[in-house]
């Protein structure tokens, strides 16, 4: 099916989001659409999903105009959508959360779930897919969650497949994964539609490339007429910024110690595990997500009890206090999930920079709230942090979704403390944003402070770690400087047995 | 701009418009049911709930109006921060009985006895929801669970002291004494309204500046948008949890309080229980979707469709289950309406706050 976006625009109140953009996509070819944060490409999907009407534009598919009234419209004509945050319901099983919306009526209007599932391992079988039909979905890991919001648009016999940021949590064996199921639907002759951040993706798969900046459609075109440092160049809108250098340091005092602590885990206990975190030096922890890496975090932030060990802040034994005093003694967190723990999305973007600071003397009058310090220290952290929102008394609820990753990050680091412990600090981020982060980090390190950095991305670990402890089923399995650190070495402790080679990258 | 305001705005007074037509419908043909005039039943519902000689029903409703206010005040507090406290009927209860039991026994001025009282009863009321909020802090008994749990215990509690140690035998009803007389609360000159309201007008008052205007109130409402972020910021969510509890209660005490010094006078067994004023609260504020400034407007509403009802039957000869049936089809259509409206202004305050 051939898809046509013709001048496009959506505004919210006096803020325009997409701004008359036109654009096709053709079956049998993957459309890469990227853009900085809050540039328009979620809500543009958004459109051609249903879910936001424009204000101006028309959607033509094969030809013929259509106007969603529901998202139900548009998978009836054989759209599908994976969201940039997942829609799965946590307590159902995969099976059911597949079907939902979609059951097959068998006798008596029952679900008929026995052709659910044959049809399902059917068309699982045909993409290559495996995945367990009746754990709960709330036991998945995130790279799971993906794939079964991929089996969703499959089975619904979606022709045009919408994937937005698929890949920002994916470790790159799930990755590799990912996009051999979508090399398939290619040959298959599905449309494809990836918005990602990641450049290496876009010239990995991707057939045709439009970039989107403010709301505008700069650059459209086939892949082979362009090069991966014009599609930066056209992101970001100038030149690009230059490659870090990293400056010698000797670490100080340790500032986090961790000994011998066993938290309990989804599959088993987690541990027992010892490390130390040193003034100045960022430590970077590796490893296929769920294997403790999570565990290890809650622990540590006070989130989750310890079942035994110690770990001291700054030298101060914390292991039974609560995250509020762990927090005043010196600690900030940037969560793994930021829609969830990191904001409080019904909340304005003041309420949520405000939200946990320690200086409250600095926003309150005797009991009360100073709004209007509250407004500008929102506003600093948007200005510093370059946050693409209306304001600071915005929902947090309504900021796409790397602007919603730069005011965590910004409300954590600029707490200043001698610890910083950051999940996945770049999850759907845009590159000029990631290199602003990942300044932040060097720059919190050069100056002394600790970082405890978890990252499923091998890149990142690599780029900024002066030590990378890899984790594997629980434990420690390895640690490499940061100097000699590569990807081989890494991959293969991950994975912890040197004879057991990576999964199979089909 | 403008013109998106004013087309919003017409197309609101639209859907109200269409929901009165589908209240007066059905109402029609509900009557039209049971025979009765319709004109008639109308002007006797409206007098009821806020006519009378002078103004005497208006007095009863907003007198009702008062204690719903006060409780929907009371469980607000508890739902915005996150926390399902259902135990309102127990916390009323217990300040109730605390107020009348105190009064009859404390010595000393009228004046001193009348504040003292209600200092217990809130003091009861609060220790009433802490309970529920320590059984779950400390034993992992859900709030929901506990909290309603616990309304039944005192209930009983509160029937068997007035049944026995504490019953006045000479009035052959299940109730305690009459408190001092010094004690009642005074009526508004000229009128059978007592000033109980300025009470709850005072605690509705509280409730909203402490949510709008403090840091606990803010930190509170984080809680009740997302626990996990609240925790994962390090807000104080055990301590919040047991403040906002104890606050709840305490203002459900003092509607309590209120209902013995303004209005039975004495402990009398159900009557705080029977009429479901703890449970009209919870109504009250899910209808407004938990609003404050919203909260004892709600309030009213319930409290004039409840009296209005009740004269319909009186006057007009409905009878009382057709009244009640009513009564839920104005209320069920008027909350489509209600939350329909708030959640399209929210939405367009999102979307105005991106331009701001
Ligand atoms: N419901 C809404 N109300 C108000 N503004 C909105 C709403 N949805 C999106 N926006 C704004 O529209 C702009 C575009 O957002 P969008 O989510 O499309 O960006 P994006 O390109 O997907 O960014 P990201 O890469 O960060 O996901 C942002 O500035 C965002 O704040
Ligand atoms: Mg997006």
């Amino acid at each position: 099916m051939r898809v046509a976006l013709c001048g496009i625009t959506v505004r919210f109140g006096a803020l325009t989001a997409v701004e008359d953009v036109s654009l096709a996509i053709e079956p049998g070819e993957v459309h890469a659409v990227v853009g900085e944060n809050g540039a328009g490409k979620t809500t543009l999907m958004n459109v051609l999903f249903g879910l936001v009407a424009p204000q101006a534009g028309a959607i033509r598919l094969d030809g013929q105009d259509r106007r969603w009234t529901s998202p139900q419209d548009a998978i009836r004509h054989g759209l599908g959508m994976v969201h940039q945050h997942f829609m799965l319901q946590e307590s159902m099983s995969v099976l059911e959360n597949i079907v939902l919306c979609a059951e097959p009526a068998g006798r008596f209007g029952l679900v008929d779930f026995s052709a659910a599932r044959s049809r399902l391992r059917r068309i699982a079988e045909q993409h290559g897919i495996s995945l367990a039909l009746d754990r709960p979905v709330a036991r998945l890991s995130v790279g799971e969650r993906q794939v079964v919001e991929v089996l969703k648009m499959l089975y619904r016999q979606a022709e045009v497949l919408i994937l937005d940021e698929p890949t920002s949590v994916l470790t790159p064996q799930e990755k590799d994964r990912l996009f051999a199921t979508l090399r398939s639907f290619r040959t298959a002759g599905k449309a494809i539609v990836l918005i990602t951040h990641k450049l290496d993706e876009v010239m990995e798969l991707a057939d045709r490339v439009s970039v989107m900046r403010a709301g505008r459609l700069v650059w459209s075109g086939r892949l082979s007429q362009t090069s991966k440092e014009e599609i930066a160049r056209g992101i970001v809108g100038g030149a690009l910024p230059p490659a870090r250098q990293r400056a010698v340091r000797t670490p100080g005092e340790p500032v986090l110690a961790v000994r011998d602590l066993e938290v309990a885990g989804r599959s088993g206990a987690v541990g027992p595990l010892s490390l130390r975190v040193h003034a100045g030096e960022i430590v970077g922890i590796a490893g296929v997500a769920g294997n403790g890496q999570g565990e290890l975090i809650q622990a540590i932030t006070g989130l989750a009890p310890a079942l035994s060990g110690e770990i001291a802040l700054c030298g101060r034994p914390v292991t039974h206090l609560d995250v509020e005093r762990r927090r005043r003694l010196g600690m900030s967190y940037i969560p793994e999930d930021r829609q969830r723990m990191g904001l409080a999305l019904g909340a304005t973007v003041s309420e949520n920079a405000n939200a946990g600071r320690d200086d409250r003397r600095a926003f309150t009058r005797g009991p009360f709230l100073d709004r209007a310090a509250m407004a500008r220290f929102a506003s600093g952290l948007i200005e510093r942090f370059r946050i693409r929102v209306g304001g600071p008394s915005a929902l947090a609820a309504t900021m796409s979704g790397g602007n919603k990753q730069k005011l965590v990050v910004g409300r954590e680091l600029a707490r200043n403390t001698p610890l910083v412990i950051a999940e996945n600090p770049t999850w759907g981020v845009d590159i000029g944003a990631i290199d602003f982060i990942h300044g932040e980090l060097m720059r919190m390190r050069d100056e002394g402070h600790a970082v405890l950095l978890v990252s499923t991305e091998l890149d990142e670990v690599m780029a900024l770690s002066d030590r990378i402890l890899v984790m594997y089923a629980g434990a420690i399995a390895g640690e490499v400087a940061g100097t000699e650190a590569d990807r081989e070495t890494i991959g293969r402790m991950m994975t912890s047995r040197a004879h057991q080679a990576l999964p199979e990258v089909a | 701009m403008r013109t998106l305001r004013e087309s919003a705005v017409l197309r609101e007074a639209v859907s109200w418009g269409v929901a009165l037509a589908w209240i007066a419908g059905v109402l029609f043909l509900l009557m039209a049911l049971v025979g009765a005039p319709f004109g008639e039943a109308l002007s006797a519902f409206l007098q009821n709930a806020f006519g009378g000689r002078r103004l005497s029903y208006l007095m009863a409703t907003l007198s009702r109006a008062a204690l719903i206010a006060g409780m929907a005040v009371s469980v607000m507090l508890s739902f915005r921060a996150g926390l399902f406290n259902i135990g309102g009927e127990g916390q009323l209860v217990a300040g109730g009985l605390v107020a009348a039991l105190a009064a009859l026994f404390l010595p000393g001025p009228p004046l001193f006895v009348l504040g003292a009282s209600i200092l217990a009863a809130m003091v009861a009321g609060a220790g009433w929801a802490l309970l529920a909020g320590l059984l779950q802090l400390h034993l992992g008994v859900p709030l929901l669970v506990g909290s309603l749990l616990l309304n039944y215990p005192i209930r009983y509690i509160a029937s068997y002291l007035v049944a026995h140690p504490f019953r006045d035998v000479q009035s052959g009803m299940v109730q305690s004494h009459l408190v001092p007389q010094a004690t009642w609360l005074p009526y508004f000159p000229g009128t059978r309204l007592d000033i109980g309201i300025l009470f709850i007008a005072a605690a509705s008052l509280f409730a909203i500046i402490y949510s709008h205007f403090t840091l606990h109130g803010y930190h509170a409402r984080m809680n009740g948008l997302s626990p996990a972020f609240a925790r994962t910021v390090g807000l104080p969510v055990g301590k919040l949890t047991l403040q906002t509890l104890a606050m709840s209660g305490a203002i459900a005490g003092l509607v309590g309080a209120v209902a013995v010094f303004g209005v039975h006078h004495r402990y009398i067994d159900g009557m705080l229980v029977q009429p479901l004023y703890a449970w009209t609260g919870i109504i009250a504020v899910l209808l407004v979707g938990m609003i404050p400034w919203a909260v004892p407007l709600s309030g009213l509403f319930f409290a004039a469709i409840q009296t209005g009802a009740a004269g319909m039957e009186r006057s007009a000869g409905v009878p009382k289950e057709i009244a009640l049936v009513m009564q839920a089809v104005i209320i069920l259509f008027v909350a489509s309406r209600v939350s329909g409206a708030l959640v399209a202004s929210s939405e367009r305050r999102a979307g105005g706050g991106e331009g701001a």
